[in-house]
């Protein structure tokens, strides 16, 4: 209590000379400020990122088997993946594998044309079991959505985006009508609601969907998958099920060590979070940058110091003649540097989450920020202010208190 | 209180030649005493006090301060004394600048053993008659009144030792007057005081009187029968 009371008296000192505290405080409030305001953008941009891509990949609790020894770059197409995913591989999945909620199988190709009469347009075609849509956030607009049935009769019927009906039947009901695809007639009995932009703004809209059981026998005529994805029951702890995972598919495939696997699982959030977090150039010499003002910051803090130091060599002789020791002396300037530090910091922490939101919001982005951003540069300017704290304080605690009595 | 035997201050200048500022200089103080030291500007006053106050080390000899010898004692050691046995009064008040009277009272509290004690404080500026001037800043006090805080200041953690260098030097002849007053007073609560002064006048307040030439104790005076418990 003794102490603090010791000190606030000490901290007066601040007061009695703001213009020498205001910029003190400077250096660190412009590089704590620049550095929140950094983190605000950089957070914001992540946060959108991972928003963008859950919006393209509609879920994050779910694996995704892939032929071939490494995952594909983008999406996996039937013209790009080797034929060693078969369905009865998640059939056997389903049957032996622990923790799962579901299993959906996938056959797809991009730039296929979808026709309508005298209209065309190219989509994304998705063979799909029938749990698909769901698992991946898809949602019918008007219509029905594919069956278990569907799929059981191999029925050709499709679910389109909302960009084909706009390609095709403009100012028209799609339901009923027939599409062809590839010269296989198929039924539309469904929109999808629009899903907007993924990632680099591409549309998601430009989609068909139909049974997998049709896309394999009645219009690719090939009996492997370019997918299957598996819904977990635990999505926090994934390890388990992808290890079991992996030793259904490597027995089923014949795979014996040192034999490497012929499929490739990958988490959708994994990838996410790569694409998102990959820090900018840019971000980390700014950041950079920020750091040094903040310790250019405190170089100011220690010349200033340093002067108020000899300014009030008398103040310090009377402390150490009515009983302070050394390092009383060295604590009331140490704490000194540091509070004025952290005032500047909390300062820049203001004016970075100001500067930060009005440039995410000029972004159309939603603001954001971590805590620990703001716990860790408040930290780093009571550390610097410590820090360069040190040099003053100790020539406080060293000034001879007979010399500085004298007179 | 006061043992020093054979005690030499030497200092030296910046090319390394000796300046002797104490030779040889013995005396005891008891107790309860109320001593000046009267001497020539340069003839080792401060130097003596500075030493006395644990503030300074002497370059030789021996220095009991209530029977414990401090001579060889750490700057963190002697810290400790100067906040539990000495209370200091120098010339130039050395007052804390744009803080109130009673925050400087409170100052050595702040080193001290005890909790901080804002009426001890308070009661202390009464006690110098400064009641009433205890929220003034210090710039708002006349020289007399800035000692008096400071006498305040140098009583607050309670030292049975208090030491003035010069205390009237920077007052006019009355405030020199009252000051010694008030220390006659402490004196007569039973506190051992040390007054420094190069003013006969001022050194005949005291009962006893030691001369200071050169560096040497010149003469030792006992003007009267001290008030205090010892013998000197
Ligand atoms: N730090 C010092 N360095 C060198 N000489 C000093 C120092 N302090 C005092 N002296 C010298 O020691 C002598 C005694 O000084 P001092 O004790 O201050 O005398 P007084 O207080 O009686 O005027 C003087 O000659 C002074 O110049
Ligand atoms: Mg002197």
């Amino acid at each position: 209590m003794k102490r603090l009371a010791a000190l606030s008296l000490a901290n007066r000192s601040m007061l009695r000379n703001p213009l020498r505290t205001v910029f003190m405080m400077l250096g660190v409030t412009v590089g704590i400020a620049a550095l929140i305001a950094m983190s605000t953008v950089g957070e914001s941009t992540r946060q959108e990122t991972m928003r963008q891509f859950k919006n393209m990949v509609g879920t994050y609790d779910v694996i995704n088997i892939e032929p071939g020894a490494s995952a594909t770059r983008g999406m996996p197409s039937l013209t790009t993946v080797p034929p060693t995913l078969k369905f009865a591989d998640s059939k056997a999945l389903t049957e032996q594998v622990d923790g799962i909620v579901a299993v959906a199988e996938v056959q797809n190709a991009f730039d296929l044309d979808a026709k309508y009469r005298d209209k065309s347009t190219a989509v994304a075609l998705y063979g799909i079991s029938a749990n698909w849509l769901e698992m991946h956030s898809y949602f019918i607009d008007f219509g029905s959505v594919l069956t278990d049935e569907d799929v059981a009769t191999v029925a050709r019927v499709a679910v389109i985006g909302p960009d084909v009906r706009d390609a095709l039947f403009p100012g028209e009901d799609p339901l009923g009508k027939q599409i062809r695809i590839g010269n296989v007639p198929f039924q539309v009995k469904g929109v999808l609601v629009t899903r907007g932009a993924g990632p680099g703004g591409s549309s998601l809209d430009s989609i068909v969907f139909i049974p997998v059981s049709t896309a394999s026998k009645r219009l690719f005529n090939r009996d492997y998958l370019t997918t299957i994805t598996v819904q977990l029951a635990d999505p926090l702890n994934p390890e388990p099920v992808a290890d079991a995972i992996t030793a259904v598919l490597r027995e089923r495939h014949g795979i014996v060590p040192p034999g490497e696997d012929d499929f490739s699982l990958g988490s959708p959030l994994a990838a996410a979070e790569q694409v998102a977090d990959v820090d900018s150039t840019l971000t980390r010499v700014l950041t950079g940058v920020s750091i040094i003002a903040t310790v250019i910051g405190g170089t100011v803090i220690m010349s200033l110091m340093l002067i108020a130091v000899s300014e009030r060599r008398r103040e310090i002789g009377v402390r150490r003649a009515v009983g302070a020791t050394r390092n009383d002396i060295m604590l009331q300037f140490l704490v000194e540097a540091a509070a004025v530090a952290f005032l500047g910091g909390l300062v820049g922490v203001l004016l970075g989450l100001g500067g930060g939101v009005l440039a995410t919001v000029q972004q159309n982005m939603p603001p954001a920020l971590h805590w620990s951003s703001i716990v860790w540069a408040v930290a780093l300017s009571v550390g610097v202010g410590l820090l360069f704290g040190l040099q003053p304080a100790w020539k406080a605690a060293n000034t001879d208190p007979i010399e500085a009595l004298r007179g | 209180m006061i043992e020093i035997s054979q005690l030499k201050k030497t200092y030296f200048r910046g090319d390394g030649t000796p300046v002797p500022a104490l030779i040889d200089v013995s005396f005891d103080i008891a107790d309860g005493e109320f001593v000046t030291i009267r001497g020539k500007s340069g003839s080792g006053k401060s130097s003596l006090m500075n030493i006395l106050g644990c503030l300074d080390t002497p370059t030789s000899g021996r220095y009991l301060l209530a029977g414990e010898d401090v001579s060889g004692y750490n700057d963190r050691q002697r810290s400790l004394l100067r906040s539990r046995r000495i209370g200091f009064v120098f010339q130039s008040f050395n007052l804390l600048p744009r803080t109130t009277a009673l925050e400087n009272v409170e100052v050595p509290a702040l080193y001290g053993e005890h909790e901080l004690d804002r009426s001890k404080a308070l009661a202390l500026l009464q006690r110098v008659g400064l009641g009433e001037r205890a929220e003034h800043f210090v710039s708002e006090l006349s020289g007399g009144e800035q000692q008096r805080v400071a006498i305040a200041r140098a009583l607050m953690n309670d030292p049975p030792l208090l030491l003035a260098d010069e205390p009237t030097g920077n007052l006019d002849s009355a405030a020199g007057e009252s000051v010694m007053a008030l220390l006659k007073e402490l004196h007569r609560d039973g506190r051992t005081i040390v007054v420094v002064t190069h003013d006969e006048a001022t050194a005949a307040h005291a009962d006893r009187e030691l001369l200071i030439q050169d560096g040497v104790i010149a003469s030792d005076i006992v003007r009267a029968v001290s008030s205090g418990t010892g013998k000197s």
